[in-house]
């Protein structure tokens, strides 16, 4: 599948000495990187099918220089592409040719630390665990924990708003942070809320979570910490059925307990991750949960025994019980390392990320079985089950002709059934260039320019980030044109007092 | 004025057009409950939602419900009680504070995103609203978001109609996330601390691993009235700081027990039990001891939102300037002031303090006369405001919708 990027500037190109000089005046030395072997690490994210070296790198290490790199970009007409850690799945922080990619590596300080307001300010290229580590000897963590967390900056969560297993019980990225300082195209620093537990006027950092790096540059975060639950179990339960295993996910929820996690995968999951892991997973099931509880200890003792009630009654099939953190992480283990698993029985996947109802799993499942079938490629699948975010990884071999074009159109139709089953195009890993062509399916014409007038409030002359989220891109002067209705501003037919 | 009484998204439609058309900016309004709050509006004509009250579906195993921004939301609530369930970040029923008939409706709750005593826990407002279908002010019907919890497909606009109080769009419908209730609660409460004291007991208690579900305390003034709620607390009229923790019995008893423990040194609490929990944290949530039929009722209200570490000092400090009363919920991070009249409502006085602390002051309760003439919300640095200037542009460039709520002297 070719996804078009839009066409190249031949001036800004026809200039890159001049721009590379002028960006150095603004970020010496080795802050500026320009010879093609050098930026080739920047050339692709995590989406790694796709490729493309940028104009010229800039890593600024001040909220000072980023804003006057991008002050330069704006009176200059030149594209901006926005970087943390490059762990993207969505292809968010793919460079462009004629952009400058903006990279925040340098921002790797934790600024402050504040027990008492239970707030972290930090910079964006600090990664999502260090986080926990720098506040781990109070007691204390950051929860949204993406699989990526070793890696993955925090300035990167923000722009895609990340999840995590434990997002059913502690919500995502946007349910955790406070406030930001942001960097707007023009250059223009802006700071938005801070350690209160909500700013004044429109809930701007509630738009930026998630932005995927088209409204600005995030230079600063402050989040919100916790304290980490007193203890932790796990049950592990075996199901013949995955339609046993989709209601029994129903009826935890509605018997009203929140597990910390629930995960669900398939029995082509289980067996790769098994023999990758040997975390002891049934082999003779149709599907596994993993379902934790956290809590004070005399609370997740009497879960524990709910949930184990419930899944007996869903007709669970075999039911393990963490006994110690040593046997409640070997539970995890194999469900943490299912994508690298089921890397070794494929020499490629595709990693999808819709969201269904969850009512709507097994009906999910069976519409993925049948497209496998369509396509002739086999399919793993993991879910965040208690918040029914489907992870289904698409296996195909890139080195045959026409494989890799099958296994993206495979991924589309079940992005079509997620929509269809009264579901969402991304549940956590973002539009980026991988579902942007896929938007129409979710939003009409007047939703997504709805969406760009918004845009248009920080980057009218769409400079940040272009090609991503949207299928087209309009300007910002035809967005907000008036339409005339006409026939329709007649008085209108409404009873009136 | 007009009223001009809509009867499903089309008419909204439709009126907006006109009233672009005619340049006749509307007020949006439900049962009009929390019409008193805010700037007052330059508007002309009433865009009344009551007919838009269905409840579109309630899917209580998926944690969702539909319904349409006029429905009543005390019928919301109990529709979803019935099924043990409800909003977990507590909305705030303005109508004993305002001195209105009732809680209004579920776009109303939205719009305003006022959030209770679980904003420390759950999130508010706008962690629950996960869809919404809206007319902006361009006259059109868009959508936001969707019907499931987990979502980043395209930008998150029902954050930004969370709590616009009607600026950026004329909300429909909205898909909010519902919760189970919780099976028990308990509350540990502390006697006879001042305001700093509390402020630092209530840090302790919400930097422990108790999950604390709320953290109020309470001055000995809040006791100035007979507030039927709070009646559980004796009538020592002594200074209360209360602590909430909620789930299955055996836990919230427990950690309960576990944190009056910790809390020692704040001396000795006493732990109370449902239904006296309930009523307490009802007229914390409600902000009873400033009701409008109370001893404090011709007072302005302001509603103060600061770093909750800092609340205790702020609110002390704020207390004594204006020989006003003040109550604290969020841990010290929300603080309830009701301060004596004055042409300002001693904005002057209060908000260098609020600003210096951190935080933001908003002017909840007053006469139209001193709505007109001080800056109801908390004036923003120009850059923050000029964005925010922008973004409502995007949705309502001819200011047709809730004209001047959330501005003195904006250009129309």
């Amino acid at each position: 599948m070719t996804i078009l990027m839009p066409a190249s500037d031949q001036a800004v190109l026809g200039r890159r000495d001049a721009i590379v000089a002028a960006l150095r005046a603004i970020v010496p030395g080795e802050g500026v990187i320009d010879s093609a072997a050098e930026m080739l690490p920047y050339e692709s994210d995590g989406l790694m099918a796709y490729r493309q070296p940028p104009m010229v790198v800039v890593l600024p290490d001040s909220t000072e220089q980023v804003s006057r790199v991008l002050q330069y970009c704006f009176e200059q007409g030149i594209k901006v592409v926005p970087r943390g850690s490059g762990t993207s799945l969505s292809g968010g922080a793919l460079p462009l040719a004629d952009a400058v990619l903006l990279g925040l590596g340098k921002f790797k300080r934790i600024r402050a630390i504040d027990f008492d307001n239970r707030a972290v300010v930090t910079e964006p290229g600090v990664t999502n665990l260090a986080i926990s580590q720098a506040v781990a000897h109070a007691g204390f963590y950051y929860a949204p924990d993406p699989s990526s967390q070793i890696a993955c900056s925090i300035g990167g969560n923000v722009a895609e708003n990340s999840g995590g297993v434990h997002c059913l019980k502690y919500g995502m990225t946007t349910n955790n942070v406070l406030g930001c300082e942001i960097v707007l195209i023009t250059g223009e620093v802006i700071r938005i809320g801070g350690k209160s537990a909500e700013s004044a006027g429109y809930d701007l950092m509630g738009v930026i979570t998630g932005s995927e790096g088209l409204l600005g540059v995030i230079t600063e975060i402050t989040v919100r910490i916790l304290q980490k639950p007193e203890t932790a179990r796990a049950l592990m339960v075996g199901f013949a059925e995955v339609e046993a295993a989709g209601e029994c996910v129903a009826r935890i929820i509605g018997a009203g307990i929140i597990p910390g996690g629930m995960e669900m995968m398939d029995r082509p999951a289980i067996h790769a991750a098994e023999a990758f892991v040997h975390a002891g997973y049934p082999l003779d099931v149709e599907a596994l949960l993993i379902i934790e509880l956290d809590g004070p200890a005399i609370e997740v003792d009497e879960l524990i025994q709910r949930v184990e009630t419930i899944a007996l009654g869903c007709g669970s099939t075999s039911c393990r019980i963490s006994s110690s953190e040593a046997e409640r992480n070997l539970f995890w283990a194999g469900r943490k390392a299912a994508f690298p698993a089921v890397g070794r029985i494929s020499p490629d996947y595709l990693c999808m990320d819709g969201t269904i109802p969850r009512g709507a799993l097994p009906k999910a499942l069976r519409r993925i079985r049948e497209l496998s079938d369509q396509y002739g490629l086999r399919v793993a699948n993991v879910f965040h089950a208690g918040d029914g975010n489907l992870h289904p990884l698409i296996l195909y071999d890139a080195n045959k002709p026409g494989e890799m074009d099958k296994a993206e159109a495979f991924g589309a139709d079940i992005l079509r059934a997620c929509v269809e089953l009264g579901g969402v195009l991304t549940g956590e890993h973002g539009v980026g260039i991988e579902k942007r062509d896929l938007m129409p399916e979710m939003f009409n014409e007047i939703d997504l320019n709805q969406q760009q007038r918004l845009k248009c409030a920080f980057d009218a002359k769409g400079l940040l980030n272009p090609g991503k989220v949207f299928p087209t891109l309009h300007r910002c002067a035809e967005l907000g044109r008036m339409h005339v209705h006409a026939g329709q501003l007649a008085f209108p037919d409404l009873p009136r007092f | 004025m007009d009223i001009l009484k809509v009867r499903d998204a089309k008419d909204v439609e439709q009126a907006v057009r006109a009233a672009i058309e005619g340049e006749q900016p509307v007020e949006i309004i439900g049962h009009g409950s929390k019409r008193r709050i805010g700037q007052p509006m330059a508007t002309n004509a009433l865009l009344d939602l009551q007919a838009l009250n269905a409840v579109a579906s309630y899917e209580p195993s998926e944690l969702i419900i539909t319904v349409q921004a006029g429905a009543p939301l005390a019928d919301v609530i109990s529709l979803i009680d019935a099924k043990n369930q409800h909003f977990a970040f507590e909305p705030v029923d303005t109508a004993a504070l305002l001195g209105m008939p009732n809680i209004g409706t579920v776009g109303g709750m939205i719009g305003a995103g006022l959030a209770g005593p679980r904003r420390i826990q759950a999130g508010g407002a706008r962690d629950h609203l996960l869809g919404a279908h809206a007319v902006s002010g361009f006259g059109d019907s868009f959508k936001a978001g969707g019907r499931v919890v987990k979502n980043v497909t395209g930008y998150d606009l029902c954050k930004l109609l969370a709590g616009s109080w009607g600026t950026l769009a004329v909300m429909t419908e909205v898909t909010l996330k519902v919760m189970p209730k919780p099976e028990c609660v308990r509350t540990l409460v502390l006697r006879g601390l001042d305001d700093v004291s509390a402020n630092r007991a209530m840090t302790m208690a919400l930097g422990s691993p108790f999950d604390v579900s709320g953290a109020a305390h309470l001055p000995h003034s809040a006791f100035r009235g007979d507030v039927g709620g709070l009646a559980e607390l004796g009538s020592g009229r002594e200074p209360v700081t209360l602590l909430r923790l909620e789930g299955i019995a055996a836990s919230a008893s427990h950690r309960a027990a576990a944190l009056g423990e910790r809390l020692l040194p704040f001396g000795l609490g006493e732990i109370l039990g449902d239904a006296a929990s309930d009523a307490i944290w009802r007229a914390i949530k409600d902000v009873q001891p400033f009701a409008a039929d109370g001893p404090l009722g011709a007072w302005p209200v302001w509603r103060i939102i600061c770093p909750p570490a800092g609340g205790g000092a702020l609110g002390e400090a704020l207390a004594r300037a204006t020989g006003g009363d003040v109550i604290y919920d969020w841990g010290g991070g929300l603080i309830w002031a009701a301060v004596p009249p004055r042409p300002d409502a001693q904005a002057a006085l209060l908000r260098p303090q609020v600003d210096q602390a951190g935080g933001h002051a908003m002017l909840f309760r007053a006469t139209e006369e001193v709505r007109s003439a001080i800056d109801v919300f908390h004036p923003q640095p120009a850059g923050l405001a000029g964005l925010n200037e922008r973004v409502r542009h995007g949705f309502d460039p001819k200011r047709i919708l809730n004209r001047g709520r959330l501005a003195r002297s904006s250009p129309a």
